[in-house]
């Protein structure tokens, strides 16, 4: 607002920013939003490593997991990353070409990533652990699931925004959008990340 | 000013009001109550004392600085009131004094966390344990289950499980080993010791020891579904030869009715109707094989009160109704600490010279819980309403008896003494 | 959407005609269109005015509180006498899990958010919030929510399990009505209300502050909200893992808490505590801001110490994160935890301690107009006080393995809630009543209003604490004459008191509603700046103009509005405070610089849309998949509605007349 600028610039706190902090709401939003999530994924898995090696008579962690398969879409996912920092950088640039393109990319590398998860629960499920069949079931499934659901919610964000810039509907500024999303996303990423470690890689 | 005239008026209402609640807390604190049973602040044995010796100085403390704050907001209304004076002086603090502020509370917490730490460590010694007693609960009924070995100086040679009423020898650190089968409970004499919760899963101790015999009345106090509020205990202390004598009854062997009589009817009833789900122990059907409840069958929980010896206690279905009659009950809760062992002994036989009749046994309340126990309890028994529980009750139902059948089984129960 | 946020080169259409242009914004895809109406019940049910929606909330948040009170009232009618019947065991269960449950998450909380709403951009010096579609979204789910909640009472029963449910108390066979569903799937609606309030405002507070608003010139109610916010921020995903895992195992069969396979009751105490812990402060420190507002205005002083309890409020909350095990003292969690917990419990009573200092400071060598919003903050400070220091009667915890679970505690938390929160409130109520209405709430009423709510609170919640000490356990639907003493220890004689005293409350409360009915239709207006105010939210008309100011105040100090009416003069070598400016010519000299261009974001659809399609989803949950199908696609409908509707676009700047006519009835026009 031109107002509030003028004033801004009288006390020479802020220069040509205005947001209190010089980062845009949106983002400031999303940064909140992710703290949020934080502690979501906190207790998810701290209900996850309470209760890992409870199993009961069904099949534990340990007999049950494909680190390979895992490391497989886990790597896809981490590549997803990295196809959003060029849908960044090419909606920084303004060339909607270059953004659809990598946005469209990291959409299918997550989708990748979904269908692993899928055939990873269809898997363990015909090995015999069910949602309802330990606690380490129903712990692994809430975890894993949450995350997924996070990623499926990204997709859909992603081919919107796709289907969004086309037809050029998005208020303001696109680049803040793509960028926002993509903090979303590298979060999910990064959650991953940590999952993988705690859930998979070190032993129950 | 019309505004500041009522202020002062009210003013000093409230200081009345708090000089009187001061009173109220100071008397509190002295702990001059007279036959509140469960009152915090009449320790009867070491544990709760230590309680007690920790918790009163910090009520004092409370009192002290609750009184100090109220007197200087008092203070302030009436000396600052509006009375024309200049707009004061626009002051937006004074650092030093408010470090001062900060410190302050700051050191007398430090001087009360000490002896809360200290408290805390000696609460759970296990060390000195000289007798242990299982507590388990359950929906809404306590069971405690004596292993055998040495309690104090008696030697319990056969496992012994009652309900209610948890009996221990004086001077004795009892250790309560404290668990549940359902929901959460939790254990609490206040005039013994704090609560600890009987989590399913999980086994807790709590230290018990009494000074001298008597009754001690507790209530279950986390909150554990429908009749939470009549789930209630009781721990009784004996000195160790009364104690003897009551370990000595729990174990003696079944007494069989006299053939023929109204109880020895009873105990055919009772084998029909009751022991699905309650032991009596010893008891055996005509063909001589002993009769064992199942009432895993039957109950969330899996368990009900084990009713070998209850004419010993003084209070059935959760220690919520009396057997005792009003009158006897209040001699038992009145009677000095010397002769309180002596009359406790004979249960719903006190008074009772010939050991036959029973001037001090409530019946009118036995029946009418034979009649229909949710009538007296709420409790999650209606037979249409079980799918939730998979056919089973938590509680006990209706049992439809008829008054001949309620007859026999009250003379068949009255011998288990 | 933030309206702030328009880079500064903005004023793209400065149209030639000086009419306002009533504009009907563009339409996206057809049907995605924004409303214009903004006069009649259209106005309220698509605002995204912060106000509107303040006052909303703070409505229906009166009305639960009734809801809660009645409840309240059948609990003391319950227990005023030994093995009473007015309630049976069941239907006394649920009450009082209905009552906690309503009280905090139904009254309390969203009637702060009403405050928070209301006066957070005007005490800051903005426009509205950071996302008003998002602030409107907030309160009509918080609405849903709570009717969703209480339809329960109507569909097979409530919950029964106690606010706390512990596990396993709470899973389908220990309580086989759909209660506890209700209340999960409530909780997770209100919380999702509060997740994306606090975010907004969060944002609002960091981002949209007026020049010259550092952080440390924010009026302390701001700062206390702020920090709640952060609260609720990190502590309702806490509560929400806590819900999720429950209503798994409700609903589909998930073994979180089944003992048979393992699982350790404890999971939920702790998830429940990181939360509830954090909730406490989320109900009391809204309440400590509002009377750090009412009692400088009212001591004609600024708040003694502003730095120290604005840090000490920060400290709670971060203190706060550290101590939910003392809700556990008894839960058997050993005696290595029990004693840190307890050490840390009594660190949290220091900055607590400087809040009560400074403001019994404040009161101090000021010059004390006893209004009825001052004596209701007077009022808290004597209540609090009482509450917190039998806190520290519990914090040590061999005493408090004693007390918890007794009425004891019962009569320490609702001195803290009802003295401290709900008395805060009321003191707002008083205090801004003029601000909200242009109209004065009448004071003799207030002060009655006061006293029979002091004296009802000492009557109800006082001899609580005699009851809990002489062991009267809570949560009991009947209590027996054995328990009780004689004399002074005769504890059928203070429940009695207790229930009266529940009552004299009740009128207390029934004299605001009446007050409040009164107030409404006398048509005597308040003065521009009755109480001789401080802050920058006075700085406006009463109410204010839908756009808040019309220009945007720059602060050069704390107190802004004070040092603007008021300037220290030398007279015979003295300093003296003068009062150099009436209320009126501060806000004249404001108005004559009114901004050219105001923009202000257009109502909205899809707010009560999306809030509207959660509730079907969790009734879908509880009765039937169709209604969870149907939910969904309301709910995917309306996100994409609120995502593709067009934004407050440049054709919906408003320029004010040449002729500088009234601006707020215009730019209702088109809002």
């Amino acid at each position: 607002m031109a107002d509030t600028a003028v004033h801004t610039a009288d006390h020479g706190a802020h220069g040509a920013h205005v947001t209190s902090t010089g980062l845009s709401n949106n983002k400031l939003a999303m940064w909140m939003f992710l703290g949020s999530e934080c502690l979501l994924f906190g207790g998810l898995i701290s209900t996850y490593m309470l209760y890992r090696g409870r199993h009961g008579s069904g099949p534990g962690p340990n007999q049950i997991f494909d680190i390979p398969l895992t490391s497989v879409s886990s790597f896809v996912l981490l590549m997803s990353s990295l196809t959003m920092v060029l849908a960044v950088n090419s909606a920084k640039r303004h060339d909607d070409r270059g953004t659809n393109l990598w946005l469209v990319a990291t959409g299918l590398l997550g989708t990748v990533f979904i269908g692993g998860q899928v055939y990873e629960f269809t898997t363990f499920y015909n090995e015999g652990l069910g949602f309802t069949t330990s606690l380490f079931g129903s712990s692994f499934y809430t975890l894993t699931g949450f995350h997924g659901v996070h990623v499926t919610v990204g997709i859909v964000m992603l081919l919107s925004l796709v289907g969004i810039i086309n037809r050029s509907r998005i208020p303001g500024d696109k680049a803040e959008v793509v960028e926002m999303i993509g903090l979303y996303w590298h979060f999910v990423d990064v959650v991953w990340v940590v999952i993988f470690t705690l859930v998979y890689l070190i032993p129950a | 000013m019309d505004r500041s005239e009522s202020n002062v008026r009210t003013l000093g209402r409230k200081t009345k009001q708090y000089a009187w609640l001061a009173a109220g807390a100071a008397a509190l604190l002295a702990g001059c109550a007279k036959d509140a049973p469960q009152d915090t602040f009449r320790p009867a044995g070491p544990n709760a004392r230590d309680i007690d010796t920790v918790a009163r100085p910090v009520f004092w403390t409370a009192l002290v600085v609750a009184v100090i704050v109220v007197v200087a907001v008092g203070y302030a209304m009436w000396k600052y009131r509006d009375r024309g004076q200049d707009i004061p002086e626009q002051t937006h603090g004074n650092p030093k004094l408010e470090i001062a502020l900060t410190i302050l509370p700051a050191i007398i917490l430090a001087a009360i966390s000490v002896p809360t730490v200290a408290t805390v460590f000696k609460l759970d010694k296990k060390d000195d344990t000289a007798c242990i007693i299982n507590v388990t609960g359950q929906q809404w009924w306590w069971e405690y289950d004596y292993p055998t070995g040495k309690c104090g100086d008696v030697e319990i040679t056969e496992p012994i499980v009652t309900s209610g009423e948890l009996v221990l020898p004086i001077d004795t650190p009892v250790l309560l080993r404290i668990t549940s089968r359902d929901v959460i409970h939790s254990y609490w004499i206040p005039r013994l010791n704090g609560k600890r919760d009987a989590v399913p899963g999980r086994l807790h101790t709590l230290r018990m020891q009494a000074d001298e015999p008597g009754i001690y009345m507790g209530q279950c106090t986390e909150f554990c579904g429908l009749s939470h509020s009549r789930m209630r205990e009781a721990a009784i202390s004996l000195t160790m030869a009364d104690f003897q004598t009551w370990v000595d009854n729990q174990t003696a062997e079944y007494s069989a009715p006299e053939a023929g009589s109204l109880a020895a009817i009873g105990e055919s009833t009772y084998i029909a109707q009751c022991s699905k789900c309650h032991q009596v122990n010893g008891l055996a059907n005509a063909d001589g094989t002993p009769v064992l409840a199942d009432p895993d069958q039957y109950v969330v929980s899996g368990v009900a009160p084990n009713l070998s010896k209850l004419m010993t206690r003084t209070a059935f279905a959760g220690w919520t109704f009396d057997l005792l009659t009003e009158e006897c009950r209040d001699e038992l809760w009145r009677a000095p600490s010397a002769e309180f062992g002596a009359l406790y002994l004979q249960g719903v036989y006190m008074h009772s010279p010939d050991g036959v009749a029973t001037p001090c046994f409530d019946e009118a309340r036995l029946r009418e819980w034979l009649r229909d126990p949710t009538a007296m309890k709420p409790m999650f028994a209606d037979p249409t309403n079980l799918e939730s529980t998979g056919g089973k009750y938590r509680g006990m139902p209706n049992l439809n008896l008829n008054e001949d059948q309620i007859d026999e089984l009250i003379a068949y129960l009255l011998d288990r003494k | 959407m933030a309206i702030i946020e328009r880079p500064s080169a903005a004023p793209a259409v400065v149209t030639d005609d000086a009419a306002p242009a009533v504009v009907t914004p563009s339409a996206a895809l057809g049907i995605f269109h924004r409303p214009v109406a903004s006069t009649g019940w259209k106005s309220w049910l698509f605002t995204v005015d912060h106000k509107k929606l303040g006052i909303m909330y703070g409505v229906v948040a009166m009305f639960f509180f009734l809801v809660g009170g009645v409840e309240a009232l059948l609990i003391r009618l319950q227990l005023a006498a030994p093995d009473n019947t007015v309630l049976s065991a069941g239907l006394y269960n649920e009450m009082f899990t209905m009552h906690a449950t309503t009280m905090v998450f139904l009254f309390v909380m969203p009637m702060a958010a009403a405050f928070a709403n209301y006066f957070l951009p005007l005490q800051i010096g903005a426009r509205d919030v950071a996302f008003p579609r998002i602030n409107a979204f907030g309160f009509w789910l918080f609405l849903f929510g709570g009717i969703f909640l209480n339809t329960s009472w109507f569909l097979g029963g409530a919950a029964d399990g106690g606010w706390f449910m512990y596990s396993p108390n709470s899973s389908a066979l220990f309580s086989p009505t759909n209660g506890v569903d209700f209340w999960v799937m409530g909780l997770q609606l209100t919380g999702i209300a509060s997740l994306v309030g606090s975010i907004n405002l969060i944002v609002t507070v960091l981002n949209m502050r007026a020049p010259g608003m550092t952080l440390m010139r924010m009026p302390v109610f701001t700062w206390m909200v702020l920090v709640v916010q952060f609260l609720l921020l990190f502590a309702l995903p806490v509560i929400t893992v806590a819900l999720f895992l429950l209503s798994f195992q409700r609903n589909f069969g998930a073994t979180f808490f089944d003992v048979n396979q393992g699982a350790d009751p404890l999971l939920w105490q702790h998830l429940f505590w990181i939360f509830g812990h954090p909730e406490v402060y989320i109900i009391i420190l809204p309440s400590f801001g509002i009377i750090s507002e009412v009692l400088p205005t009212f001591a004609r002083k600024p708040l003694f110490g502003y730095k120290f309890v604005v840090f000490s409020g920060a400290a709670i909350g971060f203190v706060g994160w550290g101590v939910w095990a003392h809700h556990m003292f008894a839960s058997g969690l050993g005696p290595v935890s029990v004693a840190v917990f307890s050490v840390a419990t009594m660190l949290i009573a220091i900055p607590t301690g400087v809040k009560i200092c400074n403001w019994t400071l404040t009161l101090w060598g000021g010059k004390l107009q006893f209004t009825t919003a001052m004596m209701f903050a007077i009022g808290v400070i004597v209540l609090f006080t009482i509450g917190g220091v039998t806190g520290v009667t519990h914090a040590v915890a061999p005493s408090d393995t004693q007390q918890t679970d007794t009425y004891h505690i019962v009569g320490h938390f609702h001195y803290v809630i009802v003295g401290g929160a709900v008395m805060g409130l009321f003191a707002g109520f008083y205090f801004w009543w003029p601000k909200m209405f242009g109209k004065l709430l009448n004071e003799r009423l207030g002060l009655w209003n006061f006293w029979l709510m002091f004296f009802g609170i000492n009557m109800t919640f006082g001899p609580m604490h005699i009851l809990g000490l002489q062991g009267q356990p809570r949560r009991m639907a009947v209590w027996p004459d054995k328990l009780t003493g004689d004399g002074f220890f005769d504890l059928a004689f203070w429940n009695k008191i207790a229930t009266l005293g529940s009552f004299t409350i009740a009128v207390g409360v029934l004299l605001f509603m009446i007050n409040v009915f009164v107030t409404a239709r006398k048509a005597e207006k308040a003065p521009l700046d009755p109480w001789d105010a401080r802050t920058l939210e006075w700085i406006t008309a009463s109410p204010p103009k839908e756009h808040n100011f019309d220009s945007i105040p720059t602060i050069h100090a704390l107190d802004e509005f004070f040092h603007r009416k008021y300037e220290e003069v030398e007279v015979d070598g003295q300093h003296k405070l003068v009062r150099v400016r009436t209320a009126e010519e501060v806000l004249a000299a404001e108005e004559a610089k009114a901004d050219a261009h105001i923009h202000l974001p257009s109502p909205s659809y899809w707010p009560i849309v999306l809030a509207f399609s959660l509730p079907i989803m969790a009734y879908g949950v509880i009765f039937n998949l169709m209604l969870l199908v149907a939910g969904s696609a309301l709910l995917l409908l309306a996100m994409y509605g609120w995502a593709l509707e067009p934004s407050v676009a440049d054709d919906s700047d408003y320029d004010p007349p040449a002729d500088g006519g009234s601006t707020s009835k215009e730019l209702a026009t088109h809002g």
